[in-house]
């Protein structure tokens, strides 16, 4: 008998650090929820059916929200055996809560059709799934979970090879793992994690949680091997001899760069180059940890998107004056609302409508200034429905002695030229299996959509290797019938 | 992790390393490169092969003893140690072509790196003379060499009193060019390869220009990646910016924008001097 609730409107809000306090270290800022706060904020779910649930529509990966939701409400006076409950739900489509419930754009994906949203706020669905995996997480459950299952799994004695230890790889490989083949991945890296180890930065996602999420992944037997950069070490070629199929999660690593003159003076970094500086090699923690990196007194970022927001908020940490240019206006910002805003909390100033025509630099090759010319919005739009924009002939010189370049990312080149790999304008091509030109090579996230996001790669990753299965259950049909 | 199987101080501030590393030994090439990172804190630092076994799966780093993290490598790392991280190969391979007479020169440390390279062309059919420009003490593999190639030349000298890095780097810049100057004048060669500071490249070059002789550089940008993710190491080459770990290491002396390069390589040259320091005084026990 379905219990009759009071609509409550408003969301439990999360408790986050000040801004004044944060902005001198590099510790997460939102702190989430408690038990006490996640169950009030559940409560609110009005519990739609989960064939209707627009939520789990929203979500890539299909997550039954309603349903994990459910369990915290209804194990409430157990606190341990409602997290366990709700992380079954969770695990079953999502290898990686603790880092979704951080970083994924809730407003666009599962909280953007949440029916509670007619009549007030939507519900907190990205902090209610970061609470399960988090307490989880401290109180040993998820190992509980892990314990359990592993001994299920039926192995199917086919091998797979991932290549690219980011969100689509580690995705893929989960859900391999769980149904039973022996995978393996190749990462270029020391650490596997990809963008979440070296693009986003500690107070959004701190590594220590990446890390025990992928450690998760290790004991459900996945293996991973670390300084392996396919294309080099070895090639796709080579790796088809060895495994039965073969998954490309290279993601899109390859900064781009301004055409401008001066590009090259010193103090100009592009944010991959700045971001795996501090997060993945914790230049903010020199000299204890060996990696340099340089911040100075007044940091230009150019870009306006979620890696320009990193970018700027890390250079912030360091004591710098930070100001973000931008060629188009406020409103086509392509950056998270609660990132755009935790940046103006944290003092970051942002210039509208300039676009970047020279780096001036001093007479020891350090840059000094930026020559900024004035743009202007047109009526018409573009392809992704931002305003087009044109330069007005004015010109702008900022003064800058550190410049973070955050204009986007091309996939990585050495992948890319794999011979009888179909590339479109730098991109992967892959049907609607996420097969690639190469028969048994699938391919997902980054790789195949130029810089997209942490959500859509994990949901090709978990696309792919429901097509990997199937393709390999035909070859191993095949085997047994021949 | 890679077990250090051998070390050894081949001479003042050379360390050896032979390294089990099979992933690598079976692809390398001569011209690639490797990214190393020895510690848990540690950076990543690109270091080249000198030598290999493919069947046995080993390759041989030497590091010149420069900064911080070499140092603390030659202080803590023993045989049976393991490294944390070894990358690769990286880079392109340098170009293995028959040229005819080749001369090969190795800047101070930069000898390293002539070697696989300088044994390849030989082996291809060159006839490869090897100079190398360092402080007396501080002449290494002149056995390996003398094997490998038709002839092996060091050209040493005395460190004075008072000299530092500067002085001394300034000093394999102005004897570097001196000799590349006799050797070219006196015979005919038909390329010119060069490893070794970005500064002594440069002198050398200049001298090599004048004859209009071909011209290869392996540059030394500063590196983190090593697989063209960041841009770090980017480069001026004929106009168009290059990442050196993709693109290069190896380009055409001409096309090179020196005075660039130059600038790069010594933008953290002070953090560098501060881990330094830091490291000296924690072994003092400040």
């Amino acid at each position: 008998m379905a219990v009759r609730r009071k609509l409550i409107k408003e969301r439990v809000p999360t408790p986050e650090r000040p801004a004044e306090e944060r902005i001198h270290d590099f510790k997460e800022v939102n702190l989430g929820y408690t038990f006490e706060l996640a169950v009030k904020e559940a409560e609110r779910c009005l519990q739609c059916p989960a064939n209707y649930a627009p939520c789990i529509k929203g979500c890539p990966v299909h997550i039954n929200i309603p349903g994990f939701i459910g369990k915290l409400v209804e194990y409430r006076d157990d606190p341990d055996k409602a997290v366990k409950e709700a992380l079954k739900v969770i695990w079953a489509c999502n290898s990686l809560p603790a880092t979704t419930g951080r970083v994924c754009p809730q407003e666009d994906q599962c909280e953007m059709n949440c029916v509670m949203g007619k009549v007030g706020d939507k519900i907190n669905i990205g902090k209610l799934e970061r609470f399960v995996a988090d307490y989880a997480r401290e109180k040993g459950i998820d190992e509980e979970l892990l314990f359990e299952m592993v001994p299920k799994i039926e192995k199917k004695g086919q091998k797979v090879a991932i290549i690219g230890a980011g969100p689509a790889g580690l995705t893929a490989a989960g859900e391999l793992a769980k149904l039973g083949y022996d995978v393996t991945i190749y990462e270029a890296l020391h650490e596997p994690g990809g963008v979440l180890m070296y693009g986003i930065p500690e107070f959004r996602l701190p590594k220590s949680i990446v890390e025990s999420e992928i450690d998760k992944l290790r004991k459900l037997g996945v293996k991973i091997l670390t300084d392996h950069i396919v294309g080099k070490t070895v090639t796709i070629e080579e790796l088809l001899e060895e495994y039965d199929a073969v998954f490309i999660g290279s993601g899109a690593g390859t900064p781009r760069l301004i055409n401008a003159p001066g590009i090259n003076l010193n103090g100009i970094y592009t944010a991959n180059e700045f971001l795996t500086r501090v997060n993945l090699m914790k230049a903010y923690l020199f000299p204890e940890y060996d990696t340099p990196v340089k911040v100075g007194k007044r940091v230009i970022v150019i870009g306006a998107g979620n890696t320009a927001m990193d970018a700027a908020r890390s250079a912030r940490r360091f004591g710098a004056e930070v100001i973000i240019a931008y060629r188009r206006g406020e409103e086509d910002v392509s950056a998270r609302i609660e990132e755009v805003e935790h940046a103006k909390e944290e003092g970051i100033k942002f210039e509208y409508f300039i676009n970047p025509v020279e780096f001036i630099g001093d007479e020891n090759g350090n840059v000094k200034a930026v020559k900024f010319e004035k743009m202007k919005p047109l009526d018409e739009r573009d392809k992704r429905g931002k305003r087009k924009i044109v330069g007005t002939g004015e010109y702008v010189t900022i003064e800058a002695d550190t410049v973070i370049i955050a204009i986007g990312k091309h996939p990585n080149r050495l992948i890319i030229n794999t011979p009888g790999l179909k590339v479109e304008r730098g991109r992967i091509v892959v049907d609607e299996n996420m097969m690639t030109s190469i028969p048994g090579v699938f391919a997902g996230g980054d790789a195949i959509r130029g810089e997209a996001t942490v959500i859509l790669a994990m949901g090709d990753g978990r696309r792919a290797a429901k097509a990997i299965h199937e393709y390999l259950t035909k070859k191993r049909e095949g085997k047994e019938n021949a | 992790m890679y077990r250090i199987l051998e070390k050894k101080e081949l001479a003042p501030k050379h360390i050896m390393y032979r390294i089990e590393a099979p992933h690598v030994a079976r692809k390398v090439q001569p011209g690639q490169f490797v990214i190393v990172r020895a510690f848990p804190n540690g950076e990543r630092i690109p270091l080249t092969p000198v030598m290999w076994d493919r069947e046995e799966g080993w390759i041989v780093l030497i590091t010149f003893v420069r900064g911080k993290t070499t140092m603390r490598m030659a202080n803590e790392l023993k045989p049976g140690d393991s490294i944390l991280n070894v990358a690769g190969p990286l880079g392109n391979p340098a170009p293995i072509e028959k040229f005819g007479r080749v001369l090969a020169v190795g800047l101070s440390a930069g000898i390293v790196e002539v070697f696989p390279i300088a044994k390849a062309l030989q082996e291809a059919g060159n006839d490869v003379t090897t100079l190398h420009v360092a402080p007396a003490p501080m002449a290494i593999l002149k056995d390996e060499f003398t094997e490998s190639v038709s002839r092996h030349i060091f050209e040493g000298f005395e460190i004075q009193e008072g000299w530092g890095t500067k002085e001394i780097v300034a000093e394999i810049a102005r004897r570097g060019a001196e000799k590349v100057k006799e050797l070219l004048s006196e015979e005919n060669f038909d390329f010119v390869l060069t490893v070794g500071p970005a500064g002594a490249q440069k002198a050398v070059f200049n001298v090599v220009k004048e004859f209009g002789i071909p011209m290869h550089a392996d540059l030394h940008p500063i590196m983190v990646d090593g697989t063209g993710m960041c841009g770090s190491c980017r480069v001026t080459v004929g106009g168009e910016v290059k990442f050196a770990c993709i693109d290069g290491p190896g380009f055409d002396a001409y096309k090179v924008d020196w005075d660039e390069l130059i600038h790069r390589v010594g933008f953290y040259t002070d953090l560098e001097k501060r881990a330094l320091e830091e490291y000296l005084k924690s072994l003092r026990g400040e």
